[in-house]
């Protein structure tokens, strides 16, 4: 009977979350970002004040973790291609260029603590091949996009 | 010499090279630092179809395609190379676990006075089929790819399937280790 009203309680706050903080942020993988900034790096448990204080400390974390889960395993199971387009969307409503967000990224891989801890080290690390190469492709974008006006200028 | 000789040379050379490769895979099941237990290695959350999502897209081609399209060579080539080692990790991952569940099978199967000789037998052989298979794709992975293994990929599926399912029938309430594995409608696109 606890556990069912737990379960209850972890589905109500995952519903809230979704609802009201997820659906207004563009994309999945600002989804995953945002998901995993609320982890502690120290014990792997989710923090949120709000959500604590509507439901309890311990909802809220179990409800973070499953929608992390689920952001991440969209984006695990979705083409480069289709990763690419997520970075595209993210440097656009996040940072000033995707060309930044490709150097810094590549720099810094901060994908790599948006892994869920459950997650296995094969899955992991399909993930962090896939964002690399869809770095790569946006970087090369960008070096292709900076040539070609150059290219159209009249020659001396 | 006789095309034969040539085909029985070639059949012991594929024989040994595979059994070479299922040695080496053996061997590193028990490497749990680096590749975790048996099931965390391959599942990703427990026992549900992202695994099996997981596994088909690892030997899609059309990541690899796509990379090599709008990239530089040398990032398609490392791709390509992260791709290999991915699908030859999550091919030890599977006969890790169909060697877990051989070996859970052979220690209930010694308490079992029930047992039927046919079963085992077709175990058995359903076993070195997948030994052989398996040993076969993880050359055909090593040597083109991914993408080019994906058909055999199927069969040896299939074939652990039905190992699978020889345990469960032979043992249905032994302690066999699931292997999540894609059913027909996740085979990797070739």
């Amino acid at each position: 009977m606890h556990e069912e009203l737990k379960h209850e309680g972890v589905e109500a706050a995952r519903r809230d979350l979704a609802d009201r903080t997820l659906a207004k942020i563009r994309g999945d993988l600002a989804r995953l970002i945002y998901l995993a900034s609320m982890r502690d790096y120290n014990t792997g448990e989710y923090h949120h004040e709000g959500l604590a204080c509507m439901f309890t400390e311990s909802v809220a974390g179990k409800a973070i973790a499953s929608c992390h889960r689920d952001v991440f395993k969209r984006l695990l199971l979705c083409s480069v291609k289709e990763l690419v387009e997520q970075l595209e969307l993210y440097a656009r409503t996040n940072c000033s260029s995707s060309s930044e967000l490709a150097h810094v990224w590549a720099k810094l891989q901060p994908y790599r603590v948006t892994v869920p801890l459950e997650c296995s080290p094969l899955a992991s690390r399909f993930f962090v091949s896939n964002i690399k190469a869809a770095l790569a492709i946006l970087e090369s974008r960008q070096l292709g996009a900076h040539r070609e006006p150059q290219s159209a200028l009249p020659g001396p | 010499m006789s095309a034969f000789a040539y085909f029985l040379m070639a059949a012991v050379a594929i024989l040994g090279v595979c059994l070479l490769l299922s040695r080496r895979a053996g061997r590193r099941d028990f490497d749990r630092e680096a590749y975790g237990t048996g099931q965390e290695t391959f599942l990703l959350f427990g026992r549900d179809s992202v695994d099996s999502e997981l596994s088909a897209r690892i030997f899609d081609p059309e990541d690899l395609d796509f990379v090599a399209i709008e990239t530089s060579r040398r990032n398609a080539r490392q791709f390509r190379q992260e791709r290999t080692a991915l699908a030859l990790d999550w091919l030890r991952a599977v006969r890790g676990q169909v060697n877990q569940s051989i070996r859970a099978h052979v220690r209930d199967a010694r308490e079992n006075a029930g047992l039927k000789p046919s079963d085992e037998i077709r175990l058995g052989f359903e076993f070195l089929l997948f030994q052989l298979s398996s040993g076969i794709l993880y050359l055909v992975i090593w040597v083109c790819g991914p993408p080019r293994a994906a058909k055999l990929l199927g069969y040896s599926l299939k074939l652990a399937a039905q190992l699978r399912n020889v345990t469960e029938d032979v043992l249905p309430a032994g302690r066999y280790v699931g292997v999540e594995l894609m059913d027909n409608k996740q085979e990797p696109r070739s």
